[in-house]
């Protein structure tokens, strides 16, 4: 089962765990509908990307933990003390942690929790998760990492606490600089055993070695649309909760976002509600 | 010669109050660095800023008469190293024709050259991100609210710092079109 764990930028909204179902125009996520714009934001255009690609191979819809935060830790909090009170008879398979705040002590014992589960899930990060789990430095407790060059750059300074903090920040991705840096956050223990660098050009890392790079189709406007990253997160946990060797399940997921972006035929302004109808589709044609 | 000062260092229990008081003394002419706050008293999202020990007292006085929340205000040696924060050098610019992309490190805004409107946001990790995305989406460049004013991380303070840059180069497309 695959469990998808997050913020949306609600404030005041109630915690919510359960199945969730995508149809173009509302999330629904147990018994709580999602609307307008709340659809496609964040966390919940990762939810939607699962949804899209959970579909496309007869997977089951995953499940998602999300509550109402906007910044001030409030909901992230009764987020974090749900999951560590019931992960354990969840019990997911694959568990993807988005858009969360840093915090210190919730995390580890939330990854205390994981740890009792048997077999212990495929734990993935992203977003607020991903700058979290470096930061304390706990990336070796996870499995997969989906980065892009800023926080891959993040991953392979050392020292830094954060993005904002990095000596050497790289904004493009190159043939020189993702392995450099991929293996130094490896060597470093600051990432885990895969990542996909998520870039104009795609690279899936495994022990901090490129094992392959992406870079068809070619969709240049893709890169200003808010939320892509999210939705190659979210087509990635889809794909390695219903079975697909993570390193086939993470080049799968690459083509299927540039696949999904050739179909949507962006512009800068386009929108990634107007993106993510297209995944369906676009999984189906590279899954075959 | 040695004529480097000690430090004062102002740290903060949230980021919110940091980009506040950076606004703040700024406004008021105090000299403010931005730099990573000391390892104990660092959580992954923070930002502290150093000011010249002579001039902390009166700094104190104005955040708190600003209502801006300090955690604590701390006294370190000259020689103390501090990581400085390098979002100016983390600026890059992608024009995309009729639009234009700010990076600045993990945060990226996109608007439209010919009426500053901001079409997307992107990046970063926190949950004020997506807030701030849902807020500034469709406003003017100028006109709207800032990433400063909403958002309450470091990833917004980020932001903030490619939206200036946006405004910047919207200013000066605007300058460019009233001069011909």
């Amino acid at each position: 089962m695959l469990v998808l764990v997050g913020t949306i930028p609600i404030d005041g909204m109630p915690l919510v765990y359960g199945q969730c179902e995508y149809n173009g125009d509302t999330l629904k996520i147990g018994d709580t509908l999602l609307e307008g714009k709340y659809v496609t934001l964040g966390t919940a255009a990762m939810i939607c990307a699962a949804c899209q690609t959970s579909k496309a191979v007869n997977a089951p819809m995953p499940y998602a933990c999300v509550v109402g935060d906007t910044g001030m830790g409030e909901g992230n909090r009764k987020l974090f003390n749900y999951l560590i009170e019931h992960v354990t008879e969840i019990k997911p398979t694959v568990m993807t942690l988005h858009y969360i705040l840093p915090t210190r002590d919730l995390f580890a014992k939330l990854l205390d929790e994981v740890d009792k589960i048997d077999p212990r899930p495929f734990m993935i990060a992203d977003a607020g998760a991903l700058l979290n789990a470096k930061a304390l430095g706990v990336s070796k407790r996870f499995d997969l990492f989906t980065p892009d060059p800023g926080e891959l750059s993040f991953l392979a300074d050392k020292e830094a606490a954060h993005p904002a903090y990095v000596q050497h920040f790289i904004f493009d991705v190159d043939q020189t600089e993702v392995p450099k840096l991929s293996k130094q956050a490896y060597d470093d223990g600051n990432s885990p055993k895969y990542m996909i660098v998520k870039a104009p050009v795609d690279h899936v890392i495994v022990d901090g070695k490129v094992v392959a790079v992406i870079n068809d189709p070619n969709v240049p406007s893709l890169e200003p649309i808010g939320g892509t990253g999210d939705t190659i997160t979210g087509e990635s946990s889809a794909l390695i909760a219903a079975g697909f060797e993570p390193e086939d399940a993470l080049e799968k997921a690459s083509k299927i976002n540039r696949v999904a972006g050739e179909m949507a035929n962006p512009i800068p302004s386009t929108t990634i509600s107007q993106f993510i109808p297209h995944i369906f589709e676009a999984a189906k044609k590279v899954i075959g | 010669m040695d004529d480097e000062k000690d430090k004062a260092l102002i740290v903060f229990d949230y980021i919110y109050h940091a980009m506040r008081a950076k606004h703040v003394l700024e406004e008021a002419g105090f000299d403010v660095r931005e730099v990573a706050p000391p390892v104990d008293y660092r959580t992954g999202c923070d930002l502290a800023l150093e000011v010249d020990t002579d001039e902390v007292d009166a700094a104190e006085d104005l955040l708190i008469e600003k209502d801006v929340l300090i955690l604590d205000i701390l006294f370190m040696p000259k020689s103390e190293k501090l990581t400085p924060i390098y979002l100016t050098k983390l600026i890059k610019v992608s024009d995309y024709g009729d639009f234009v992309m700010v990076r600045c490190g993990n945060m990226k805004v996109t608007f439209e050259k010919a009426t500053g409107k901001i079409v997307n946001l992107s990046g970063g990790g926190c949950p004020d991100i997506p807030y701030l995305g849902m807020n500034l989406y469709g406003t003017i460049l100028g006109e709207g609210p800032r990433p400063r004013e909403i958002g309450k991380t470091i990833c917004a303070y980020t932001c903030e710092h490619a939206y200036e840059k946006a405004l910047e180069i919207f200013n000066g497309l605007k300058g460019k079109k009233g001069g011909k």
